[in-house]
């Protein structure tokens, strides 16, 4: 597949590709998840990208209990018992030897090496669905900036390829890699999670100082560069985390204050629970294991503070709210609020 | 599998009926607690060796096998005589049989009409006396019944997993856009001078049979049409509602006008296609199975101009099309003591809606909207069928509709065909057939599809579109084998087992194969063979429906029938295909491409490993059959590697398949894939497969890559059901335009959606492009399914069967099956109540 030779070098650590994606970015995308993250916020919903190593994961709706993955392990990390395998992560160095000989494909290598030219191919397979949708390829993670190199080769050659570019990027990164990436992203997914450092590292492992400087630096960037098209802001709502009235103000003016002008769209994005088994399968204990998912009037409420502090129309929220108990309450927020709030 | 009551999750209801339609409507549903119905009635010569009911058209439906006997039994008791006309017996078969089936539909069976109702044309669902003297009787039963008659020759096709053909009724859109531009009255000009210019030898023989059996079928709607019209005298009449008995009054100038005349206004353009598309179910003793409509929308549309101009109001056409709307479910009313009004399938009765025009103009009108709006008001509702043609210039008011309807029906309450790929097959027919005279630039976007999205041309096309439906695995076996059966045949009916015996040629002992190419090559073969048994087989029935089973007032609406005196049945249409359906082409290719990544290029096991796993149904062989299902690559993924075999195993079938025809009718054969339910049903016949399936799995769909295989998502399913149809010409010299289509008869392909992906505009958008993005690189057509509860709860129960599920709630994707039970529930909670 390679053909070209400088690229041939170049590989990135991928956790997933997920096709046809409707949440990350406009229209049709696909969506590349990159292994390895420069923050650990408690909440992830996709915990196996915070690590750059590979990971092993056992499914056990696939397993055949074979146990050849037991016999094939060179470290002797794997155990199979009556609640299946059992991996021993203090032995286990990522080899992947069990997933590559898992019959069921139970046992799974998280993080493969992809060939940059060869991922491009793979990305772009997708062209009539984004040209029809003004859609493209979003990368993301983990933190996809981390993988520069890696990252800057393969936006020029979608660039090249005339494929429309999003990154989704936490900000956690150099101001010298992020101007290095930015001339080849049409579109801009930045996560503003919590306006205090303190509280911003107690959840996330750092500070907000070079989140909030970077997403300056991408405000300005834009003012000056048409060739970056969108910036959205995201805020996860976290319950008992970063879903406070003082927070989604103190994200908000700071928007307000030196983003005006530069952010299409600000998104509250709702606590989401469904990864309670990848935790599980990492061997994680995970703190929001059981926390429930945000009430509407919750997420509405907050939108309200929102647009109390930025141009109004920029603000939406998304995700799933907490199933309400009335039956005959048919509608989410959801469907009544995004797509109207977005321009 | 479990399921899910009703009351746990929204069902369509039916809204904006007006008194009469929801009266008509819930009286249709009552199905066998109505006074009325539209059941069969039979009708005999009153000979003692008559033969009523046409069994080969069935042959195609494996159900109705061991009622075969059965079936026709009863029709002969329950026949009623009909008083013949004293020449009948000096006439010939095709003369006499249009005589009877005219006889019986205007003199015998009852004109009746439902309350309210716009439309006349009522009971038309009879079977009738075949019309043999005894010598002919003698001669169908042997050839039908005979030790190597074409039902043993079926039953043993069928029995062996090798699927089934039978030269089938329906299926084609027959004239009628002409029909009501020059009326009857027009066909039996035509009809008078063809036979006034036929010499006098002509005359006496075959032709001018034809043409005046022809002649007299095509009296018969004008003369059924006067009945009815005394009819709605009589009821206005006795009518005490002055708007009623109007209407009455109405209807019977309507119909002593239509169909003889040609029509001038919509209601007696609805009226007069009623009766003439009735009539063709009459005349097939068959309740309609794939007699389609074609672009309705189109050929209505100067009716309804013009009657709208003269102050119709649009909710009275809708009124007139929802009446259409219930006599076309009537025709279920058939066998409706089966239960569930008689439904075993969709009939597929047709319309075409939309679709390109000459010079790539999109022709979606006013009518069209009327006609999805009458769908919509009227859903749940089976027929008639419809088919939205979409195309890269189609509006974006169309694709919201559609959208719309998707949304409110839980899935599409119609197929959906795409013109440019499409018409590329049709180009390619038309090359392969010599018929560019027929089929060129300036009109292939007048085809339409029948039965579901069968493409063919319009009013002078019969081409068998269901007719052969051959298992493509079934060559996988006898080349595992060398040319015999995998597994020992048990006749249900004896519980005699008959050892496998040599059948298709002898490829090797496959054990012995060094290379990859060596296994291709004995499936080359196997391919060949099987094809070639198919044809044999279909021959046997085709000759015999051809000398026996004529269907004049059918062929008076198909163009060539006429010119050549020559019935429909007898291959008299223009564009006379029969078409080979590939069944199983997902599990054939997965199997191909699991013996070649087990034994080829991995060596996990030998030949002989693997077909002592496939006899022991992978008993014993776990881990082989989990590899074989989880490592060997798939077709379906828009892998260009597998897709690439997927391409090799197309090209070979269509390749063979183009160099046959019938011997009796000299009827070219073209490829398709289509597989009704013979995937379902044939997966409890066919042996395992190297794929990893078990006997009793269900087959592969169509085009559709194999249950659980399209774990990339909708975009990669489509792309590669796009590519294996040719994808796009690399030289922009397509068959149409820079289009390829192997597949004339068009190729259907299912996705399930994930009903999240319509919550609101923004993603509805985003459907819509997915929508156009599969015009551009997507297959021929597209039924769209939305998940359901019932669906979710099944892949609780059985994980293994649904890896692929992709469950997308806001802003996160995760497999279904991968997520714990609790979170699952909720899952399904938010599914079955619209809340993501």
């Amino acid at each position: 597949m390679t053909e070209r030779g400088t690229n041939k070098d170049i590989q990135g650590t991928i956790l997933e590709i997920i096709r046809m994606s409707t949440e990350d970015g406009p229209g049709l995308r696909t969506t590349v998840f990159f292994k390895g993250c420069s923050l650990g916020c408690s909440w992830c919903h996709n915990p196996e990208s915070i690590s750059f190593k590979p990971q092993i994961q056992w499914i056990g709706t696939s397993c055949i209990g074979c146990g050849i993955c037991v016999s094939t392990c060179p470290e002797k990390a794997l155990e199979k018992s009556e609640k299946g395998i059992i991996i021993n992560r203090s032995l286990c160095n990522g080899c992947g030897l069990c997933a590559e000989e898992c019959p069921s494909t139970a046992m799974e290598l998280l993080g493969k090496k992809w060939d940059v030219h060869d991922l491009a191919c793979e990305l772009v397979k997708d062209r009539a669905y984004f040209e029809q949708s003004g859609g493209g390829v979003t990368l993301s993670g983990g933190e996809a900036a981390l993988q520069n190199n890696f990252c800057i080769t393969l936006l020029k050659e979608l660039k090249d390829r005339g494929i429309q570019t999003a990154l989704d990027t936490c900000g956690q990164v150099s101001q010298e890699v992020l101007a290095s990436l930015l001339p080849y992203v049409d579109i801009l997914l930045y996560d503003l999670k919590e306006i205090e450092t303190e509280k911003h590292k107690k959840f996330t492992g750092a500070g907000n100082e070079k989140i909030l400087a970077n997403a300056i630096f991408a405000a300005n960037y834009k003012k000056t560069h048409p060739s970056l098209k969108a910036l959205w802001i995201r805020t996860p709502v976290i319950p008992g985390a970063t879903d406070t009235e003082e927070n989604i103000r103190g994200i908000g003016d700071f928007i307000s204050a030196n983003l005006q002008g530069a952010v299409e769209r600000w998104e509250l994005c709702a606590f989401n629970n469904l990864c309670r088994d990848k935790y599980k399968r990492l061997g994680i204990d995970w703190q929001f294991a059981d926390t429930e998912l945000v009430e509407k009037s919750v997420m509405e409420e907050l939108s309200l503070v929102a647009k109390s502090t930025v141009t109004p129309s920029i603000v939406c929220w998304s995700g799933s709210a907490r199933l309400e108990q009335r039956k005959n309450d048919k509608l989410t927020g959801k469907t009544e609020n995004s797509g109207k709030s977005i321009p | 599998m479990s399921t899910v009551s009703a009351s746990e999750h929204a069902i369509k209801e039916p809204r904006g009926l007006s008194a009469r339609i929801s009266w008509l409507r819930d009286y249709y549903f009552q199905g066998t607690k109505r006074a009325w119905n539209n059941e069969y009635t039979s009708w005999t010569t009153g000979t003692p060796w008559d033969i009523i009911y046409n069994e080969l058209t069935f042959y195609i439906v494996p159900e109705t096998y061991t009622l075969l006997n059965t079936l026709g039994a009863s029709y002969l008791q329950a026949a009623r005589p009909v008083v013949l006309h004293p020449y009948f017996w000096q006439w010939p078969q095709v003369e006499r049989r249009a005589w009877f089936v005219k006889e019986v539909i205007v003199n015998h069976v009852p004109q009746e009409m439902l309350p309210g109702d716009l439309l006349a044309g009522a009971r038309f669902n009879i079977q009738t006396s075949m019309c043999f003297t005894k010598e002919e009787s003698q001669e169908w039963i042997r050839q039908v019944k005979g030790k190597n008659g074409a039902r043993a020759k079926m039953k043993w096709f069928h029995d062996h997993g090798y699927g089934n053909a039978g030269a089938t009724s329906g299926h084609l859109v027959p004239g009628y856009e002409r029909l009501l531009k020059i009326g009857w009255k027009g066909v039996y000009a035509e009809l008078l001078s063809l036979f006034n210019a036929l010499d006098s030898k002509d005359r006496l023989g075959a032709k001018g049979a034809q043409l005046k059996a022809m002649i007299t079928a095509s009296t018969m709607a004008r003369d059924l049409a006067l009945k009815y019209k005394e009819l709605c005298i009589d009821l206005s009449a006795r009518e005490k509602d002055n708007l009623r008995k109007d209407e009455l009054s109405r209807m019977a100038q309507n119909l002593s006008k239509v169909p003889w005349e040609p029509a001038t206004t919509f209601w007696e353009a609805v009226q007069a296609l009623w009766i003439n598309h009735m009539l063709v179910l009459t005349d097939e003793n068959y309740p309609g199975a794939g007699v389609s409509f074609g672009r309705f929308d189109q050929y209505l549309w100067p009716y309804y101009q013009r009657s709208i101009n003269d102050g119709m109001d649009r909710e009275f056409a809708k009124e007139i099309l929802k009446c259409f709307w219930v006599h076309s479910n009537t025709a279920y009313d058939a066998m409706i003591r089966n239960g569930n009004q008689g439904i075993t399938a969709g009939f597929g009765q047709l319309i075409t809606l939309s679709g390109l025009g000459a010079d790539g103009k999109d022709m979606t009108n006013d009518l069209t909207y009327v006609i999805l709006e009458v769908i919509d008001e009227m859903s749940p509702i089976l027929e008639p069928k419809p088919n939205v043609r979409l195309h890269r210039n189609s509006p974006e008011e169309l694709y919201d509709k559609v959208v719309e309807m998707i949304e409110s029906s839980q899935g599409a309450p119609f197929l959906l065909n795409f013109d440019e790929r499409s018409m590329a097959g049709m180009m390619l027919e038309a090359k392969k057939a010599d018929l560019t005279h027929l089929i060129n630039k300036d009109n292939v976007h007048e085809y339409a599809p029948v039965g579901c999205l069968e493409n063919t041309m319009v009013g002078n096309d019969r081409s068998g579109t269901v007719d052969n439906n051959l298992n493509l695995l079934k060559a996988v076996e006898l080349a595992l084998t060398g040319g015999k059966d995998l597994l020992p045949f048990t006749d249900p009916m004896t519980g005699k087992t008959q050892s496998p015996k040599q059948d298709g040629p002898p490829t090797g002992d496959a054990a012995t194969f060094k290379t990859w190419e060596e296994f291709w090559e004995a499936y080359v073969r196997q391919t060949q063979y099987i094809i070639q048994k198919c044809v044999n087989l279909y021959e046997a029935s085709e000759s015999i429906r051809a000398r026996f089973f004529p269907t004049p007032y059918l062929s008076c609406m198909v163009r060539g029938c006429a010119q050549k005196g020559q019935d429909v049945t007898q291959g008299g249409a223009e564009i006379s295909f029969t078409t080979l359906e590939a069944v199983t082409y997902a599990t054939t290719v997965d199997s191909l491409l699991a013996i070649k990544y087990l034994i080829f290029d991995k060596n996990a096991c030998t030949i002989e490993e693997l077909v002592a796993a496939l006899k022991a149904n992978w008993q014993g062989y776990e881990v082989l059959q989990a590899t074989a299902k989880n490592r060997a690559p798939k077709y379906g993924r828009d892998d260009d590697d597998a897709d690439a075999l997927a391409r090799q195993v197309m090209n070979l079938w269509c390749e063979e398949t183009w160099r046959h025809s019938t011997k009796s009718t000299g009827r070219r054969y073209r490829p398709g894939m289509l597989s009704w339910n013979y995937w379902a049903g044939d997966g409890f016949i066919m042996a395992a497969s190297a794929d990893g399936r078990a006997k009793g799995q269900f087959l592969s769909n169509a085009i559709c890559p194999s249950n659980g295989a399209d774990i990339k998502g909708p975009t990669a399913n489509a792309n590669s059901v796009g590519k294996v149809l040719g994808g796009k010409a690399k030289d922009a010299q397509g068959d149409w335009e820079d289009y390829l289509n192997e597949l004339p008869n068009g190729a259907s392909h299912t996705i399930t959606f994930n009903p999240s992906i319509l919550r609101d505009p923004v993603h509805k958008d985003k459907f819509k492009a997915f929508l156009r993005g599969y015009t551009i690189n997507g297959g021929t057509a597209l039924q769209i399914n939305m998940l359901d509860p019932g669906m979710l709860k099944d892949a609780q129960d059985h994980p293994e069967n649904y890896r692929h599920l992709l469950v997308r709630i806001t802003g996160y994707n995760a497999y279904f099956t991968t997520v714990g039970r609790e979170l699952q529930n909720e899952v399904i909670e938010r599914i079955s109540h619209n809340k993501f």
